[in-house]
């Protein structure tokens, strides 16, 4: 069969990269469709390799095309899942044009986009990075190289272990993982995982990041009221101001808003003694 | 150095840190940390350029970039500010005050941005139609890296060409007053992109594991490492709390299985 003239180490390192690339044409509309079709583009010539003298197979190689341009938008590590999966699917569609309904496939697109994109951004921007560059702030407040340096080791790893694996597991374990996914109850606790560290760590960041205070004092200076605040809570404050932007943004109030406080009020506050 | 040449390095960091999220799947290296340091490294001030990083990753920290949502870009912030506060031996502090506005503006150079490309798509449409499916690709993986480096590229090399001395002459305009206040906008502002991390994190019931990560570190002064780390070990044992433990599931362990009428035993050996 034509389709398996690359080799599959091949053909994983091509969903690995074009993973990765799948935001280089991000726009508004359609989001990452064109990153999927430039993933998926490899697959398709490979399955259609006469198209140019049979017209036949070149109206399945444009439809192919057009199925894959539709609207797609997901974390690109996640989506090299995704990619592998189509590809299998494609490959076997254009063995078997009676396979199933091509239709299944942007469905099965549908279907993993969004719970891959949760747990794909829970875990890459809120736990991983999260970790990473909290880390790497303390160090690099201290005046050491090594903040940013292990940053960046924190992220790639991971990143690159997932949508290596991801493009493996879609590719090779095609629907049978997908089924094993959605029966099982593995989704449910990587999800779960994810938010209890997740949230742990933004708590953690509350308290060590934002640091802001009460510089007010009394009676000569005698009576501090950062010291009493810490008597009883230290990094009082700083939950208090999470807690009133959290506030806020529940009772949506727009980012454009949220930002005007935070500057005007920051400098008003600072004036009038209140925080520093 | 010549300021056309500090220009054009400034430009080509910031279309690196541009590429991170186009090409490389967002490997982080489209961080202000990361951007700043290495500005300053280019500009031979890496000192200068880690502490305007440090300080603006700190802003930026909870902005996550979900969906179709465009936070402010700090990114495009901390590149510029770093590379003012190196050229004009600006503090970091003082460079912030150039951070915020700048990122205010990249946000919204970005949505106008990425609003018109998608027209792009359109193109790619036709050609696949006419059967030229190179031209498909290429609009996607040509015209799109161009068109995305030349977006950050752009600003970034004439704020620096243009901008040095008319900056610097602001910047020493600015009163005591206005510096110190902008300092705790900024507190306002990680404590602002905290919160919009939480409020994508926060699940019913779970609100406890924040609080939990906020009181180790308040009080006894655990780094976030630690209470991630600490998290990681909490979530093992209450995973099997929540979701029966892997043998017991089917004995009708703690607790029951949703899907247990399907359950099949080869699933959970994962």
């Amino acid at each position: 069969m034509a389709t398996n003239e690359v080799s599959t180490r091949k053909k994983i390192s091509q969903f690995f990269w074009r993973s990765w690339a799948i935001q280089d044409s991000w726009n508004y509309e359609r989001q990452m469709n064109m990153g999927f079709m430039y993933g998926i583009a490899p697959t398709i010539d490979r399955c259609y390799p006469n198209a140019d003298k049979d017209p036949e197979q070149m109206e399945r190689k444009k439809e192919a095309y057009r199925r894959h341009m539709a609207f797609y938008n997901c974390t690109p590590q996640t989506s090299a899942f995704v990619l592998g999966l189509s590809a299998s699917m494609e490959e076997e569609l254009a063995e078997d044009p009676k396979a199933f309904d091509p239709d299944a496939i942007n469905a099965m697109k549908t279907s993993l986009m969004g719970p891959l994109s949760g747990i794909g951004d829970s875990f890459f921007q809120g736990t991983i990075r999260v970790i990473a560059f909290g880390l790497g702030v303390s160090l690099a407040k201290q005046g050491s190289f090594l903040g940013p340096v292990l940053a960046m080791v924190i992220s790639i790893i991971p990143s690159v272990l997932v949508t290596w694996f991801g493009a493996k597991l879609g590719y090779e374990g095609g629907r049978d993982f997908l089924e094993k996914m959605q029966h099982g109850d593995l989704m449910d606790r990587v999800m779960y995982v994810c938010g209890i560290v997740g949230l742990m760590a933004i708590g953690g960041m509350v308290a060590t990041l934002i640091g802001a205070t009460a510089p007010a004092t009394f009676v000569n200076g005698t009576v501090k009221i950062q010291k009493i605040l810490d008597g009883i809570m230290p990094q009082m404050i700083s939950l208090a101001l999470a807690g009133l932007m959290y506030w806020l943004i529940k009772k949506n109030v727009k980012s454009g808003w949220i930002l005007a406080i935070c500057i005007f009020g920051g400098i008003l506050l600072s004036v009038l003694g209140i925080l520093a | 150095m010549n300021m056309f040449v500090s220009a054009l390095l400034v430009g080509l960091v910031s279309v690196f840190c541009m590429l991170d999220s186009r090409l490389l799947g967002r490997l982080n290296f489209e961080q202000p940390l990361i951007g700043a340091t290495l500005v300053g490294v280019v500009l031979g001030d890496p000192m200068t350029g880690l502490a305007v990083g440090a300080a603006t990753e700190l802003v930026s920290m909870g902005l996550v970039q979900v969906g179709a949502a465009v936070p402010a870009d700090m990114v495009l912030g901390g590149i510029i500010a770093s590379a003012f506060a190196c050229l004009t031996g600006a503090t970091a502090e003082t460079a912030m005050t150039i951070a915020v506005p700048v990122a205010v503006l990249g946000q919204l150079l970005g949505i106008v941005f990425r609003s018109v490309i998608a027209v792009l798509g359109h193109v790619a449409d036709a050609a696949i139609e006419e059967g030229d499916f190179k031209k498909a690709r290429s609009m996607h993986i040509v015209v799109g890296t161009i068109l995305y480096s030349l977006m950050y590229f752009v600003p970034t090399f004439f704020a620096i060409l243009l901008g040095t001395d008319l900056v610097k002459s602001i910047v020493s305009f600015i009163p005591a007053w206005l510096t110190t206040g902008l300092n705790v906008a900024t507190k306002l502002l990680t404590a602002y992109g905290l919160a919009l991390l939480l409020s994508l994190s926060l699940k019913k019931g779970m609100g406890a594991f924040f609080f939990i990560g906020f009181l180790l570190a308040a009080y006894l002064k655990l780094s976030v490492t630690a209470v991630s780390l600490l998290g990681v070990a909490a979530a093992i044992v209450l995973m099997d709390l929540k979701f029966g433990h892997k043998v017991a599931a089917t004995g009708g362990g703690t607790t029951a299985l949703p899907a247990s009428d399907d359950y099949d035993p080869l699933e959970d050996d994962e």
